[in-house]
């Protein structure tokens, strides 16, 4: 085993965009992990759609040697943690396999709201912090502001920020050096029984559930029998080993290593992240701290398009989960759109990039419907239930009260746009807590408001009522009540059961009348007039009225034209197919997700 | 046939094009060019378009008389006097049959008494007036190039030649009221004309008109009222005795355009000019020198949109191929445009006689003496049925 004081064990940890993935990068070339030239860009984020969006969704651990100019080669364990606040817990179980983080921060753009948040994630992980402000090379670098914005708005000491380019490769050493000197070597029992975390877990074809882990005590080798705290499973290790990037068998990991095991399991959801790891017999019956059972937050409904596509939808979830455990799925049907399914996600991004996997990697078509949250149902005869759906909501008149998820929102705006947030934040049921100025050119506000507010739009809207300036951040401080009503949406006299959402009461009779006019914009015209009602409990609280179609042909058709106009045939038809029909109506897919777009 | 041996003849049909224009209308997107604009001069522009005409001959196509010839554009009229030359030219180089229809287009700001008596003497039959309106609010609206007055003067010279006259109408307007569109109805009646075309703006992106649209100077035009006025003009034309023929299309008896029908009914025709089309069948296609494939029946050229190469003898064209069902498919679509419909036999070689029945439920269509036609409801929801019709399905 490799002497723990040669160990270290850190993370990066940035705002979006600050320059994690290239710095990884660079430090992997620097220490010749990866000795190819052509090596893909940015190696950790090794999912497509991971590296399109330039977001880390799965985290990854590295193992590099790097040789100090104290002259001993020094152990380093890279572990690249997922970087939006749909992964918290992911982020806060990669922390914990950690001594130390290097915090980045961009050289022009200064602290932002993730670098705010994942700073207090690290403190509160008790890890030592390095800060680094990189992107020197930019013209608009301002090193000196920044050194103070967080000495300021963070409290960290930053007078040794290790200045560095993830671009030209400057400062990449020192930053290697300043991790060797200030994070702290592991420390560990190694006579004790194993005791290991597991930070991420990931589903390999051939070889079963694959866990990636941090030794704390003891030491792993293959044909081990271990048990899974949590879980109680037991199973054998097939393989231990390391990943350099790519995975490395080694006979042994053991205190303060990190590696991968293979438990040769069939069911992700045994191996789950924040999970003890233990020896089968004689192991600790003392688990790490900060487990939890990860909840999904954001549900919706996934059809195919094609109804004859449920199956493979269904097998594309199936293979999906296994990567990804947090997502979870059942059976849904709807009289409008069939048979699909009601998804939980951790979030919205989460939600995203799920359904643009089903579509990409396994060529579905689906149709989403809007998100909502999970609601707590408390009944008049004493019972209670969550629901997270529209569809499962209880007839009103056996409901005593509802409870539904909040959050504490953290926004971090120039002074001058302060209004424009506060504003957005009354549309939004939010309430204001507190405000501090972290410099002169940057405000912290706080506030709380329900999660189902949140994923009405108002990322995007914030980011746009702030020229982009905005930054966010949020975290769950459990269920408070709301009055809430469901709102249902009924085309031609029918209830569309996909279109109903929950909204608050004093809210229901502006959204349902935005809603309804969105709808008239995005339903085409039909060869029939399609009313179109809002209404609450059967009491209608808006209208509008699709008109039947009057004209639709070509009406120049000459020699010349009469490619065109097949051509134009052709792109009507295929734009039809992309519709649903509900009932005998046509309905666009975005009109699903109108209610998100509904900004009163 | 009157083709000697098995060598194919020439179509009967032929389409002259003339990118030519005074000025560009806001709401044009057609390939014109101001005389200034033009790389070339307007007499080396005619003869070019007559060698294109002519090299047909010489691609071992047996030639006869042409039973139709329309000159379109762009603005035929704006060539002038050289008109009247093309047309003369094209008569003696490849001839007219006895009763042929000669048309071509004009603008009301290009043509006077002197042209059209050229015209005339060349042998043209019938002048297809660009008027749109007679109402210089709209007209200014459009940017056309003339003014009412002129637009009435035009009209009687062709008249008092005693050449066929149709109008081009445009509805659907922004600023065009009923009132001012049901007078221009009956202005064009007034002329004389025994054909008339009614249109509905369609605002093509790009263009100055959709520009001014975006910027808010005034809004989308309703769909509906669009559809009103066509439905309007439909009463007046046929309560003055013009029938409509074609979605577009009202004539008097005996004034169809001959041209057009071809068009619609699957014949064979010639295009020549930049941007130009043409159709014809494989037979033809093959003996013109096109290469094509096996399971083709009807073939469909563009000439590239290239002054330069585009008035080359050879003009490099852009083609595309239809199956013998596709081409039937596409045959019951133009077919249905028409008020005679389409005939069973058709229907059934394209393979829809199944979908035209299903359609039938929709109130679109209707069988009737056996022939299919778009019902008095349906005629201007073509759309609905053509896709199902060229998809097949
Ligand atoms: N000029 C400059 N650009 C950089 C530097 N590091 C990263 N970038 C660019 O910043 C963007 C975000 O970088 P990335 O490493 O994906 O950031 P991450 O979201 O924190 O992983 C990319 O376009 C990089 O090319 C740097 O040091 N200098
Ligand atoms: S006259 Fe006709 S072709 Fe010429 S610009 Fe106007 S609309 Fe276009
Ligand atoms: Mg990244």
């Amino acid at each position: 085993m490799t002497d723990p004081t040669l160990i270290r064990n850190f993370s990066i940890i940035a705002h979006i965009d600050h320059g994690k993935s290239t710095l990884a990068d660079r430090m992997l070339e620097l220490t010749n992990t990866i000795a190819d030239r052509d090596m893909m860009e940015q190696v950790l984020d090794s999912m497509d759609i991971e590296r399109e969006r330039g977001i880390t969704i799965k985290a990854q651990a590295v193992r590099v040697y790097f040789e100090a100019s104290d002259g001993q080669t020094y152990q380093l364990n890279l572990i690249d943690t997922p970087g939006h606040v749909d992964f918290t817990y992911e982020v806060s179980r990669s922390l914990a396999a950690c001594e130390g983080v290097l915090l980045v921060v961009d050289a022009s753009q200064g602290v932002e709201a993730q670098t705010v948040a994942n700073a207090q994630l690290a403190m509160n992980a008790h890890l030592e912090i390095v800060p680094l402000i990189n992107k020197i090379d930019l013209p608009a670098a301002d090193p000196e502001r920044v050194r103070h914005e967080i000495e300021e708005g963070l409290a960290i000491p930053a007078d040794e920020a290790v200045l560095t380019s993830g671009k030209t490769g400057i400062g990449v050493r020192e930053a290697l050096e300043a991790v060797v000197k200030h994070v702290p070597h592991p420390v560990g029992d190694p006579d004790a029984p194993l005791k290991a975390l597991i930070f991420d877990s990931y589903f390999d074809a051939y070889r079963g559930v694959v866990a990636l882990v941090r030794i704390v005590d003891g030491h792993v080798r293959k044909g081990m029998k271990v048990r899974m705290l949590a879980t109680q499973t037991v199973t054998d290790v097939e393989e231990v080993g390391v990943r350099r990037p790519a995975n490395l068998p080694v006979d042994e990991l053991g205190v303060g290593e990190v590696g991968y095991l293979i438990t040769g399991l069939k069911d992700p959801s045994l191996v789950k992240v924040g999970d003890t790891v233990t020896l089968a017999r004689n192991g600790t019956e003392d688990p790490l701290p900060g487990y939890r059972e990860v909840k999904p937050m954001v549900y919706t409904g996934l059809f195919p398009i094609d109804g004859d596509q449920y199956p493979e939808l269904r097998d594309a979830l199936d293979k999906l989960q296994l990567n990804d455990p947090a997502l979870i799925y059942d059976p849904e049907s709807s009289h409008a759109l069939g048979f699909g399914f009601r998804v939980g996600f951790l979030g919205l991004l989460h939600m995203e990039v799920v359904k643009e996997r089903l579509e990409r990697e396994f060529d579905l078509d689906l149709l989403a419907t809007a998100p909502s949250v999970e609601y707590h149902i408390f009944r008049t005869n004493g019972t209670s239930e969550y629901i997270h759906s529209p569809q499962d909501m209880p007839d009103p008149g056996t409901i005593d009260h509802i409870e539904e998820p909040y959050l504490k929102v953290t926004v971090l705006v120039p002074p001058e746009y302060v209004g424009p947030v506060m504003e957005l934040a009354e549309g939004h049921r939010a309430s204001f807590k507190d405000m501090q100025y972290l410099s002169k050119t940057t405000v912290e506000m706080h506030y709380e408001m329900p999660l189902s507010e949140l994923i009405m739009d108002y990322f995007d809207q914030l980011k746009s009522r702030t020229k982009g300036y905005a930054s966010m951040d949020y975290e769950y401080i459990g269920y408070r009540t709301s009055e809430l009503v469901k709102l249902d949406v009924l085309l031609a006299t029918k209830i569309v059961d996909a279109l109903s959402f929950i909204v608050h009461k004093d809210k229901a009779y502006a959204r349902g009348k935005v809603l309804t006019e969105k709808l008239r914009e995005i339903i085409p015209r039909q060869m029939f007039e399609v009313p179109i009602q809002a209404a609450i409990g059967g009491r209608i609280i808006a209208r509008e009225t699709v008109k039947a179609k009057r004209k639709d042909v070509l009406a120049k058709c000459y020699g010349g034209d009469i490619t065109r106009k097949r051509k134009l045939l052709e792109k009507q038809k295929k734009g039809k197919k992309r519709m649903k029909n509900v009932g005998n109506i046509e309905v666009p897919q975005e009109a699903f997700m109108a209610i998100l777009k509904v900004d009163e | 046939m009157s083709s000697p041996g098995d060598i194919p003849t020439l179509p009967e049909h032929l389409y002259v094009h003339v990118p030519l224009c005074r000025t560009k209308c806001a709401y044009c997107d057609f390939f014109s060019l101001s005389r200034s604009d033009l790389p070339l001069s307007v007499d080396a522009l005619t003869s070019a378009l007559v060698n294109q005409a002519c090299a047909w001959g010489e691609r071992g196509l047996s030639m006869r008389p042409l039973q139709t010839l329309y000159v379109g554009g762009g603005t035929p009229s704006m060539l002038g006097a050289a008109l009247a030359g093309l047309v003369d030219a094209i008569g003696t180089h490849i001839g007219f049959a006895t009763g042929a229809e000669i048309t071509v287009e004009a603008n009301p700001d290009s043509i006077d008494d002197q042209l059209v008596s050229l015209l005339a003497e060349a042998g043209v039959t019938r002048v297809s007036l660009g008027v749109q309106s007679f109402h210089d609010d709209v007209l200014h609206t459009l940017g056309r190039a003339h003014d009412a007055t002129r637009a009435i003067a035009a009209a009687r010279s062709v008249r008092a030649w005693n050449l066929d006259l149709s109008v081009d109408l445009m509805c659907g307007i922004p600023g065009q009221s009923m009132g001012s569109w049901l007078a221009s109805v009956e202005y064009a009646i007034a002329t004389g004309a025994g054909h008339v075309s009614v249109y509905p703006l369609s605002l093509e992106s790009g263009t100055p008109l959709a520009a001014e649209m975006l910027l808010g100077r005034f809004a989308e035009p309703d769909p509906d009222v669009a559809a009103d006025m066509m439905i309007a003009a439909n009463e007046v034309l046929a309560r003055e005795g013009f029938e409509r023929y074609e979605v577009a299309n009202y004539a008097k008896p005996g004034a169809q355009s001959r041209h057009n029908t071809a068009y619609w009914t699957g014949h064979e025709y010639l295009g020549v000019g930049p941007g130009a089309h043409g159709m014809l069948t494989t037979a033809t296609a093959r003996a013109a020198g096109f290469i094509v494939p096996e399971d083709a029946a009807r073939v469909r050229y563009a000439i590239a949109c290239d002054l330069q190469t585009g008035l080359q003898p050879a003009p490099r064209a852009d083609i595309e191929t239809l199956t013998a069902g596709e081409a039937a498919r596409e045959d019951v679509m133009l077919g249905l445009r028409l008020t005679t419909g389409v005939d069973v036999a058709l229907v059934e070689r394209a393979g829809v006689a199944g979908l035209l029945g299903r359609l039938a439920g929709t109130g679109l269509v209707e069988r009737s003496d056996d022939r299919w036609r778009l019902t008095e409801g349906g005629w201007l929801l073509g759309n609905e049925v053509f896709g199902d019709v060229w998809a097949g399905e």
